[in-house]
Protein backbone atom coordinates (compact mmCIF):
# COMPACT_ATOMS: atom_id res chain seq x y z
CA UNK A 1 0.00 0.00 0.00
CA UNK A 2 1.25 3.46 -0.92
CA UNK A 3 -0.37 6.85 -0.61
CA UNK A 4 0.97 9.18 -3.26
CA UNK A 5 0.54 12.44 -5.08
CA UNK A 6 1.46 12.56 -8.75
CA UNK A 7 2.28 15.88 -10.40
CA UNK A 8 -0.06 17.81 -8.10
CA UNK A 9 -0.73 21.47 -8.81
CA UNK A 10 -2.63 23.34 -6.15
CA UNK A 11 -3.23 26.85 -4.92
CA UNK A 12 -5.53 29.31 -3.21
CA UNK A 13 -7.06 31.91 -5.50
CA UNK A 14 -4.25 33.24 -7.66
CA UNK A 15 -1.52 32.03 -5.31
CA UNK A 16 0.30 28.85 -6.38
CA UNK A 17 1.26 26.52 -3.54
CA UNK A 18 2.32 23.43 -5.49
CA UNK A 19 3.61 23.30 -9.00
CA UNK A 20 3.85 19.61 -9.81
CA UNK A 21 4.48 17.85 -6.49
CA UNK A 22 5.01 14.09 -6.56
CA UNK A 23 5.80 12.05 -3.47
CA UNK A 24 4.67 8.89 -1.70
CA UNK A 25 4.12 7.65 1.83
CA UNK A 26 4.82 3.91 2.04
CA UNK A 27 3.82 1.37 4.65
CA UNK A 28 6.34 0.75 7.40
CA UNK A 29 8.41 3.87 6.82
CA UNK A 30 8.59 7.41 8.17
CA UNK A 31 8.66 10.18 5.57
CA UNK A 32 9.60 13.58 6.99
CA UNK A 33 8.50 16.65 5.02
CA UNK A 34 10.71 19.61 5.84
CA UNK A 35 10.60 23.16 4.59
CA UNK A 36 10.24 26.73 5.82
CA UNK A 37 7.02 28.10 7.35
CA UNK A 38 4.29 28.87 4.87
CA UNK A 39 5.73 26.64 2.15
CA UNK A 40 2.63 24.43 2.18
CA UNK A 41 3.52 21.48 4.41
CA UNK A 42 0.05 21.51 6.03
CA UNK A 43 -1.62 21.90 2.64
CA UNK A 44 0.29 18.88 1.36
CA UNK A 45 -0.80 16.81 4.37
CA UNK A 46 -4.42 17.87 3.83
CA UNK A 47 -4.18 16.67 0.22
CA UNK A 48 -2.68 13.37 1.40
CA UNK A 49 -5.41 13.03 4.06
CA UNK A 50 -8.01 13.40 1.27
CA UNK A 51 -9.45 16.58 2.84
CA UNK A 52 -9.17 18.57 -0.37
CA UNK A 53 -8.94 17.62 -4.03
CA UNK A 54 -5.89 18.99 -5.85
CA UNK A 55 -6.54 21.59 -8.56
CA UNK A 56 -4.62 19.36 -11.00
CA UNK A 57 -2.82 16.04 -10.73
CA UNK A 58 -3.66 12.81 -8.99
CA UNK A 59 -3.79 11.56 -5.43
CA UNK A 60 -3.69 7.76 -5.27
CA UNK A 61 -4.25 5.31 -2.46
CA UNK A 62 -2.86 1.87 -3.26
CA UNK A 63 -2.92 2.84 -6.93
CA UNK A 64 -6.57 4.00 -6.84
CA UNK A 65 -7.12 7.60 -7.98
CA UNK A 66 -9.29 8.59 -5.02
CA UNK A 67 -10.79 11.77 -6.49
CA UNK A 68 -12.23 9.86 -9.43
CA UNK A 69 -14.49 7.70 -7.28
CA UNK A 70 -17.71 8.64 -5.43
CA UNK A 71 -17.50 10.18 -1.96
CA UNK A 72 -18.90 7.10 -0.19
CA UNK A 73 -16.12 4.97 -1.70
CA UNK A 74 -13.51 7.58 -0.88
CA UNK A 75 -14.67 7.42 2.75
CA UNK A 76 -13.28 3.86 2.92
CA UNK A 77 -9.84 5.18 1.91
CA UNK A 78 -10.10 8.18 4.26
CA UNK A 79 -10.79 5.75 7.08
CA UNK A 80 -7.44 4.04 6.53
CA UNK A 81 -5.67 7.33 7.23
CA UNK A 82 -5.07 8.94 10.62
CA UNK A 83 -4.09 12.55 11.16
CA UNK A 84 -2.69 14.58 14.04
CA UNK A 85 -2.64 18.37 13.83
CA UNK A 86 -0.29 20.93 15.33
CA UNK A 87 -2.96 21.68 17.93
CA UNK A 88 -4.43 18.71 19.79
CA UNK A 89 -8.03 19.73 18.90
CA UNK A 90 -9.56 17.34 21.40
CA UNK A 91 -13.30 17.06 21.84
CA UNK A 92 -14.93 18.42 25.00
CA UNK A 93 -15.29 14.95 26.53
CA UNK A 94 -13.28 12.42 28.51
CA UNK A 95 -9.90 11.16 27.32
CA UNK A 96 -11.45 7.74 26.69
CA UNK A 97 -14.26 9.18 24.53
CA UNK A 98 -11.68 11.10 22.52
CA UNK A 99 -9.53 8.02 21.97
CA UNK A 100 -12.57 5.98 20.92
CA UNK A 101 -13.91 8.50 18.41
CA UNK A 102 -12.46 6.92 15.29
CA UNK A 103 -13.70 3.50 16.35
CA UNK A 104 -17.18 4.88 17.09
CA UNK A 105 -17.71 6.43 13.67
CA UNK A 106 -16.77 3.09 12.11
CA UNK A 107 -19.48 1.23 14.01
CA UNK A 108 -22.93 0.50 12.59
CA UNK A 109 -25.63 2.91 13.76
CA UNK A 110 -27.38 0.36 16.05
CA UNK A 111 -24.01 -0.35 17.73
CA UNK A 112 -23.26 3.35 18.03
CA UNK A 113 -26.61 4.09 19.64
CA UNK A 114 -26.16 1.16 22.03
CA UNK A 115 -22.69 2.46 22.89
CA UNK A 116 -23.98 6.01 23.49
CA UNK A 117 -26.76 4.72 25.76
CA UNK A 118 -24.28 2.59 27.70
CA UNK A 119 -22.08 5.67 28.14
CA UNK A 120 -25.04 7.73 29.36
CA UNK A 121 -25.74 5.28 32.16
CA UNK A 122 -22.02 4.92 32.87
CA UNK A 123 -21.78 1.32 31.78
CA UNK A 124 -18.84 1.34 29.43
CA UNK A 125 -15.26 0.29 29.92
CA UNK A 126 -14.13 1.62 26.58
CA UNK A 127 -12.95 -0.29 23.60
CA UNK A 128 -9.78 -2.29 24.07
CA UNK A 129 -8.06 -0.72 21.05
CA UNK A 130 -8.59 2.80 22.39
CA UNK A 131 -7.14 1.84 25.77
CA UNK A 132 -4.18 0.13 24.05
CA UNK A 133 -3.56 3.30 22.03
CA UNK A 134 -3.63 5.38 25.23
CA UNK A 135 -1.15 2.89 26.66
CA UNK A 136 1.19 3.54 23.73
CA UNK A 137 1.40 7.22 24.73
CA UNK A 138 1.51 6.43 28.47
CA UNK A 139 -1.89 7.89 29.33
CA UNK A 140 -3.96 4.81 30.12
CA UNK A 141 -4.45 5.90 33.72
CA UNK A 142 -5.95 9.23 32.58
CA UNK A 143 -8.69 7.60 30.45
CA UNK A 144 -11.52 8.79 32.69
CA UNK A 145 -10.28 12.35 33.09
CA UNK A 146 -11.79 15.23 31.23
CA UNK A 147 -9.72 16.07 28.14
CA UNK A 148 -9.72 19.75 29.09
CA UNK A 149 -7.86 18.93 32.31
CA UNK A 150 -4.78 17.68 30.44
CA UNK A 151 -1.59 19.66 29.86
CA UNK A 152 -0.74 20.67 26.27
CA UNK A 153 1.72 17.79 25.93
CA UNK A 154 -0.71 15.22 27.29
CA UNK A 155 -3.48 16.54 25.03
CA UNK A 156 -1.26 16.09 22.00
CA UNK A 157 -0.42 12.55 23.11
CA UNK A 158 -4.17 11.81 23.35
CA UNK A 159 -4.62 13.26 19.84
CA UNK A 160 -1.95 10.81 18.69
CA UNK A 161 -3.66 7.91 20.47
CA UNK A 162 -6.98 8.96 18.93
CA UNK A 163 -5.49 8.62 15.45
CA UNK A 164 -3.74 5.35 16.30
CA UNK A 165 -6.70 3.62 17.98
CA UNK A 166 -8.38 2.51 14.76
CA UNK A 167 -5.14 1.08 13.32
CA UNK A 168 -4.77 3.23 10.20
CA UNK A 169 -2.45 2.19 7.36
CA UNK A 170 -1.11 5.72 7.11
CA UNK A 171 -0.57 8.30 9.84
CA UNK A 172 -0.09 11.95 8.89
CA UNK A 173 1.37 14.29 11.50
CA UNK A 174 1.38 18.05 11.04
CA UNK A 175 4.18 19.43 13.22
CA UNK A 176 2.87 17.37 16.14
CA UNK A 177 5.65 18.28 18.55
CA UNK A 178 6.29 21.94 17.69
CA UNK A 179 4.65 23.17 20.92
CA UNK A 180 5.87 20.35 23.17
CA UNK A 181 8.61 20.00 25.78
CA UNK A 182 11.40 17.44 25.21
CA UNK A 183 9.78 14.72 27.31
CA UNK A 184 6.44 14.82 25.50
CA UNK A 185 8.30 15.09 22.19
CA UNK A 186 10.22 11.91 23.07
CA UNK A 187 6.97 10.07 23.91
CA UNK A 188 5.47 11.05 20.53
CA UNK A 189 8.63 10.10 18.64
CA UNK A 190 8.75 6.70 20.34
CA UNK A 191 5.09 6.19 19.44
CA UNK A 192 5.83 7.14 15.81
CA UNK A 193 8.59 4.53 15.65
CA UNK A 194 6.33 1.93 17.25
CA UNK A 195 3.62 2.71 14.67
CA UNK A 196 6.18 2.33 11.89
CA UNK A 197 7.31 -1.03 13.30
CA UNK A 198 3.67 -2.16 13.19
CA UNK A 199 3.70 -1.47 9.45
CA UNK A 200 2.00 1.92 9.48
CA UNK A 201 3.27 4.46 6.94
CA UNK A 202 3.99 7.80 8.64
CA UNK A 203 4.18 11.19 6.94
CA UNK A 204 5.37 13.93 9.30
CA UNK A 205 5.70 17.62 8.52
CA UNK A 206 8.32 19.14 10.79
CA UNK A 207 10.43 22.22 11.34
CA UNK A 208 12.81 20.25 13.44
CA UNK A 209 15.70 18.90 11.34
CA UNK A 210 17.03 16.89 14.29
CA UNK A 211 13.67 15.22 14.66
CA UNK A 212 13.71 14.33 10.96
CA UNK A 213 17.20 12.87 11.41
CA UNK A 214 16.11 10.89 14.47
CA UNK A 215 12.98 9.23 13.13
CA UNK A 216 12.75 9.53 9.34
CA UNK A 217 13.64 6.86 6.78
CA UNK A 218 13.29 9.39 3.98
CA UNK A 219 13.24 13.18 3.99
CA UNK A 220 11.40 15.30 1.43
CA UNK A 221 12.42 18.94 1.08
CA UNK A 222 9.55 21.24 0.13
CA UNK A 223 10.75 24.52 -1.33
CA UNK A 224 9.56 26.94 -3.99
CA UNK A 225 6.23 25.17 -4.68
CA UNK A 226 7.81 21.76 -5.21
CA UNK A 227 9.53 18.84 -3.54
CA UNK A 228 13.06 19.65 -4.64
CA UNK A 229 14.72 16.62 -3.11
CA UNK A 230 13.82 13.29 -1.51
CA UNK A 231 16.36 10.97 0.02
CA UNK A 232 17.71 9.30 3.14
CA UNK A 233 18.39 11.65 6.08
CA UNK A 234 22.15 11.08 5.62
CA UNK A 235 22.01 12.17 1.97
CA UNK A 236 19.67 15.12 2.45
CA UNK A 237 21.36 16.53 5.53
CA UNK A 238 25.00 15.75 4.76
CA UNK A 239 25.29 15.50 1.02
CA UNK A 240 22.26 17.12 -0.63
CA UNK A 241 21.94 16.93 -4.39
CA UNK A 242 20.22 20.30 -4.67
CA UNK A 243 22.12 23.43 -3.70
CA UNK A 244 18.91 25.01 -2.34
CA UNK A 245 18.57 22.12 0.12
CA UNK A 246 22.06 22.78 1.47
CA UNK A 247 21.32 26.48 1.81
CA UNK A 248 18.01 25.80 3.57
CA UNK A 249 19.60 23.36 6.00
CA UNK A 250 22.49 25.72 6.70
CA UNK A 251 20.03 28.53 7.36
CA UNK A 252 21.23 30.60 4.43
CA UNK A 253 17.82 30.76 2.78
CA UNK A 254 15.53 33.32 4.36
CA UNK A 255 11.80 33.18 3.63
CA UNK B 1 -51.29 40.49 47.99
CA UNK B 2 -48.46 38.29 49.16
CA UNK B 3 -47.62 35.18 47.13
CA UNK B 4 -45.84 33.28 49.88
CA UNK B 5 -46.57 29.50 49.72
CA UNK B 6 -48.38 29.74 53.06
CA UNK B 7 -50.84 32.24 51.53
CA UNK B 8 -51.24 30.48 48.20
CA UNK B 9 -51.82 26.93 49.52
CA UNK B 10 -55.13 27.59 51.38
CA UNK B 11 -56.23 29.69 48.43
CA UNK B 12 -55.87 26.65 46.16
CA UNK B 13 -57.67 24.41 48.61
CA UNK B 14 -60.61 26.84 48.82
CA UNK B 15 -61.18 26.90 45.08
CA UNK B 16 -61.39 23.38 43.67
CA UNK B 17 -63.16 24.67 40.55
CA UNK B 18 -60.35 27.16 39.95
CA UNK B 19 -57.77 24.48 40.58
CA UNK B 20 -59.14 22.28 37.74
CA UNK B 21 -59.35 25.34 35.57
CA UNK B 22 -55.77 26.35 36.35
CA UNK B 23 -54.47 22.81 35.84
CA UNK B 24 -56.04 22.59 32.38
CA UNK B 25 -54.57 25.99 31.43
CA UNK B 26 -51.08 24.93 32.53
CA UNK B 27 -51.49 21.70 30.55
CA UNK B 28 -52.52 23.54 27.36
CA UNK B 29 -49.73 26.09 27.80
CA UNK B 30 -47.06 23.44 28.27
CA UNK B 31 -48.42 21.26 25.44
CA UNK B 32 -48.43 24.16 22.97
CA UNK B 33 -45.08 25.66 23.99
CA UNK B 34 -43.13 22.41 24.40
CA UNK B 35 -44.40 21.05 21.06
CA UNK B 36 -43.65 24.34 19.30
CA UNK B 37 -40.15 24.47 20.79
CA UNK B 38 -39.45 20.81 19.90
CA UNK B 39 -40.50 21.44 16.29
CA UNK B 40 -38.56 24.72 16.17
CA UNK B 41 -35.42 22.97 17.46
CA UNK B 42 -35.70 20.20 14.88
CA UNK B 43 -36.01 22.88 12.19
CA UNK B 44 -33.49 25.38 13.58
CA UNK B 45 -30.45 23.18 14.26
CA UNK B 46 -29.90 22.05 10.64
CA UNK B 47 -30.49 25.65 9.48
CA UNK B 48 -27.92 26.96 12.01
CA UNK B 49 -25.37 24.36 10.86
CA UNK B 50 -26.04 25.18 7.22
CA UNK B 51 -25.74 28.94 7.70
CA UNK B 52 -22.75 28.50 10.00
CA UNK B 53 -20.62 26.29 7.78
CA UNK B 54 -21.81 26.33 4.18
CA UNK B 55 -21.43 29.01 1.57
CA UNK B 56 -24.47 29.55 -0.65
CA UNK B 57 -26.15 32.43 -2.47
CA UNK B 58 -28.47 34.41 -0.22
CA UNK B 59 -26.69 33.37 2.99
CA UNK B 60 -26.35 36.96 4.24
CA UNK B 61 -30.02 37.62 3.48
CA UNK B 62 -31.04 34.48 5.38
CA UNK B 63 -28.92 35.53 8.38
CA UNK B 64 -30.61 38.96 8.32
CA UNK B 65 -34.05 37.33 8.21
CA UNK B 66 -33.15 35.19 11.22
CA UNK B 67 -31.97 38.23 13.17
CA UNK B 68 -35.07 40.23 12.23
CA UNK B 69 -37.27 37.27 13.18
CA UNK B 70 -35.83 37.26 16.72
CA UNK B 71 -37.58 40.55 17.40
CA UNK B 72 -40.69 40.05 15.30
CA UNK B 73 -43.91 41.43 16.91
CA UNK B 74 -46.00 38.49 18.04
CA UNK B 75 -49.36 40.07 17.15
CA UNK B 76 -48.24 40.36 13.53
CA UNK B 77 -47.16 36.71 13.55
CA UNK B 78 -50.58 35.83 15.01
CA UNK B 79 -52.32 37.83 12.31
CA UNK B 80 -50.38 36.13 9.50
CA UNK B 81 -50.88 32.65 10.99
CA UNK B 82 -54.61 33.34 11.50
CA UNK B 83 -54.90 34.34 7.86
CA UNK B 84 -52.91 31.24 6.80
CA UNK B 85 -55.22 28.83 8.66
CA UNK B 86 -58.45 30.75 7.92
CA UNK B 87 -60.83 29.64 5.16
CA UNK B 88 -59.20 32.12 2.78
CA UNK B 89 -55.65 31.03 3.64
CA UNK B 90 -53.49 28.25 2.14
CA UNK B 91 -54.08 25.93 5.15
CA UNK B 92 -57.82 26.68 5.29
CA UNK B 93 -58.81 23.08 4.53
CA UNK B 94 -56.98 21.86 7.66
CA UNK B 95 -59.61 23.51 9.89
CA UNK B 96 -57.10 24.84 12.41
CA UNK B 97 -58.67 28.13 13.45
CA UNK B 98 -58.91 28.43 17.27
CA UNK B 99 -57.12 25.13 17.91
CA UNK B 100 -54.02 24.39 19.99
CA UNK B 101 -52.34 23.29 16.74
CA UNK B 102 -52.74 26.78 15.25
CA UNK B 103 -51.15 28.14 18.42
CA UNK B 104 -48.27 25.68 17.99
CA UNK B 105 -47.82 27.02 14.46
CA UNK B 106 -47.65 30.63 15.62
CA UNK B 107 -45.27 29.82 18.50
CA UNK B 108 -43.13 27.84 16.07
CA UNK B 109 -42.80 30.97 13.92
CA UNK B 110 -41.89 33.02 16.99
CA UNK B 111 -39.46 30.54 18.59
CA UNK B 112 -37.64 29.30 15.47
CA UNK B 113 -35.69 32.54 14.78
CA UNK B 114 -34.63 32.78 18.44
CA UNK B 115 -33.45 29.15 18.53
CA UNK B 116 -31.78 29.45 15.12
CA UNK B 117 -30.06 32.74 15.97
CA UNK B 118 -28.68 31.66 19.35
CA UNK B 119 -27.71 28.18 18.01
CA UNK B 120 -25.96 29.81 15.06
CA UNK B 121 -23.79 31.82 17.44
CA UNK B 122 -23.07 28.65 19.44
CA UNK B 123 -22.14 26.39 16.50
CA UNK B 124 -20.10 29.15 14.85
CA UNK B 125 -17.91 29.29 17.95
CA UNK B 126 -16.87 25.62 17.54
CA UNK B 127 -13.29 25.71 16.30
CA UNK B 128 -12.61 24.59 12.76
CA UNK B 129 -9.71 22.41 13.91
CA UNK B 130 -12.04 20.36 16.13
CA UNK B 131 -14.34 19.84 13.14
CA UNK B 132 -11.30 18.93 11.02
CA UNK B 133 -10.24 16.39 13.65
CA UNK B 134 -13.64 14.66 13.45
CA UNK B 135 -13.38 14.53 9.66
CA UNK B 136 -9.77 13.31 9.80
CA UNK B 137 -10.73 10.45 12.12
CA UNK B 138 -13.01 9.12 9.39
CA UNK B 139 -16.17 11.02 10.26
CA UNK B 140 -18.73 11.74 7.55
CA UNK B 141 -20.23 15.21 7.13
CA UNK B 142 -23.07 14.03 9.37
CA UNK B 143 -20.55 12.93 12.04
CA UNK B 144 -18.89 16.35 11.84
CA UNK B 145 -22.32 17.99 12.32
CA UNK B 146 -22.94 15.76 15.38
CA UNK B 147 -19.57 16.68 16.86
CA UNK B 148 -20.35 20.37 16.28
CA UNK B 149 -23.71 20.01 18.07
CA UNK B 150 -22.05 18.18 20.96
CA UNK B 151 -19.32 20.79 21.29
CA UNK B 152 -21.94 23.58 21.20
CA UNK B 153 -24.37 21.75 23.47
CA UNK B 154 -24.49 24.37 26.23
CA UNK B 155 -25.13 27.17 23.74
CA UNK B 156 -27.78 25.11 21.96
CA UNK B 157 -29.50 24.28 25.26
CA UNK B 158 -29.51 28.01 26.02
CA UNK B 159 -31.09 28.61 22.60
CA UNK B 160 -33.83 26.06 23.26
CA UNK B 161 -34.60 27.52 26.67
CA UNK B 162 -34.65 31.06 25.27
CA UNK B 163 -37.10 29.85 22.59
CA UNK B 164 -39.24 28.28 25.30
CA UNK B 165 -39.19 31.52 27.29
CA UNK B 166 -40.32 33.45 24.22
CA UNK B 167 -43.09 30.93 23.48
CA UNK B 168 -44.59 30.43 26.94
CA UNK B 169 -44.70 34.12 27.90
CA UNK B 170 -46.12 35.34 24.61
CA UNK B 171 -49.72 36.58 24.51
CA UNK B 172 -50.49 38.41 21.26
CA UNK B 173 -50.37 35.62 18.70
CA UNK B 174 -51.97 32.85 20.81
CA UNK B 175 -54.85 35.20 21.63
CA UNK B 176 -55.44 35.86 17.92
CA UNK B 177 -55.08 32.31 16.55
CA UNK B 178 -56.31 30.40 19.65
CA UNK B 179 -59.21 32.61 20.65
CA UNK B 180 -58.70 32.04 24.41
CA UNK B 181 -61.46 29.39 24.52
CA UNK B 182 -62.56 27.33 27.54
CA UNK B 183 -65.21 24.58 27.74
CA UNK B 184 -68.47 25.04 29.62
CA UNK B 185 -67.05 22.99 32.53
CA UNK B 186 -64.30 25.57 32.84
CA UNK B 187 -61.43 23.56 31.36
CA UNK B 188 -59.17 25.13 28.80
CA UNK B 189 -59.28 24.40 25.07
CA UNK B 190 -57.01 27.13 23.78
CA UNK B 191 -56.62 29.19 26.91
CA UNK B 192 -53.01 29.57 27.99
CA UNK B 193 -51.43 31.09 31.10
CA UNK B 194 -50.94 34.43 29.36
CA UNK B 195 -54.35 34.73 27.70
CA UNK B 196 -56.07 33.54 30.90
CA UNK B 197 -54.24 36.18 32.97
CA UNK B 198 -55.39 38.83 30.51
CA UNK B 199 -59.01 37.63 30.74
CA UNK B 200 -59.10 37.11 34.52
CA UNK B 201 -57.57 40.52 35.16
CA UNK B 202 -60.06 42.22 32.88
CA UNK B 203 -62.94 40.51 34.71
CA UNK B 204 -61.59 41.52 38.09
CA UNK B 205 -60.78 37.98 39.32
CA UNK B 206 -57.42 39.00 40.65
CA UNK B 207 -56.79 35.98 42.85
CA UNK B 208 -56.98 33.57 39.92
CA UNK B 209 -54.99 35.94 37.74
CA UNK B 210 -52.33 36.22 40.44
CA UNK B 211 -52.02 32.44 40.83
CA UNK B 212 -51.70 32.05 37.06
CA UNK B 213 -49.17 34.88 37.03
CA UNK B 214 -47.15 33.23 39.81
CA UNK B 215 -47.07 29.94 37.90
CA UNK B 216 -45.95 31.69 34.70
CA UNK B 217 -43.27 33.69 36.52
CA UNK B 218 -42.08 30.49 38.26
CA UNK B 219 -41.79 28.72 34.88
CA UNK B 220 -39.92 31.63 33.30
CA UNK B 221 -37.66 31.99 36.35
CA UNK B 222 -36.88 28.27 36.19
CA UNK B 223 -36.00 28.57 32.51
CA UNK B 224 -33.84 31.65 33.11
CA UNK B 225 -32.04 29.97 36.00
CA UNK B 226 -31.21 27.10 33.66
CA UNK B 227 -30.00 29.55 30.99
CA UNK B 228 -27.70 31.28 33.50
CA UNK B 229 -26.38 27.93 34.71
CA UNK B 230 -25.69 26.75 31.16
CA UNK B 231 -24.13 30.11 30.30
CA UNK B 232 -21.63 29.52 33.09
CA UNK B 233 -20.34 26.39 31.40
CA UNK B 234 -22.95 23.83 32.23
CA UNK B 235 -23.66 21.50 35.05
CA UNK B 236 -20.90 18.95 34.67
CA UNK B 237 -19.46 17.45 31.56
CA UNK B 238 -20.41 14.14 30.11
CA UNK B 239 -18.09 11.18 30.55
Amino acid sequence: MTLDTIDVHHGYGTETVFDGVSLSVRRGEVLAIIGPSGVGKSTLLRLLALFDAPDQGTVRYGGEPVWQIPEWQRLEYRRRIGMVFQEASLFDASVRRNAEYGLRVRQSWPDRIRHELATLVGRTNGTGDAIDALDTVGLREKADQDASSLSGGEAQRVAFARALAYEPDVLLLDEPTSDLDPRNTAVIEDAVLEAKNRGIGVGIATHDMHQAERIADRVAVLLENDVIEIGSPETVFENPADERTRKFIDGELVY
Amino acid sequence: MSLEPATVAPLLAEFPFEWNYIRSIVRVSLYVSITAVALSTAFSLPVALLVGFREFPGKTLLASIINTGMGFPSVVVGLVVLFTVSNEGPLGSWDLVFTPEAMILSQFVLAAPVITGVSLAAVSSVEQNVRDAAYAMGGTRFDVALVTIKEARYGIATAVLAGFGRAISEVGSVLIVGGNIANADGTSVTRTLTTAIQLEARQGRFRTAMILGAILVALVLLVNALVVRLGNGGGGRYG
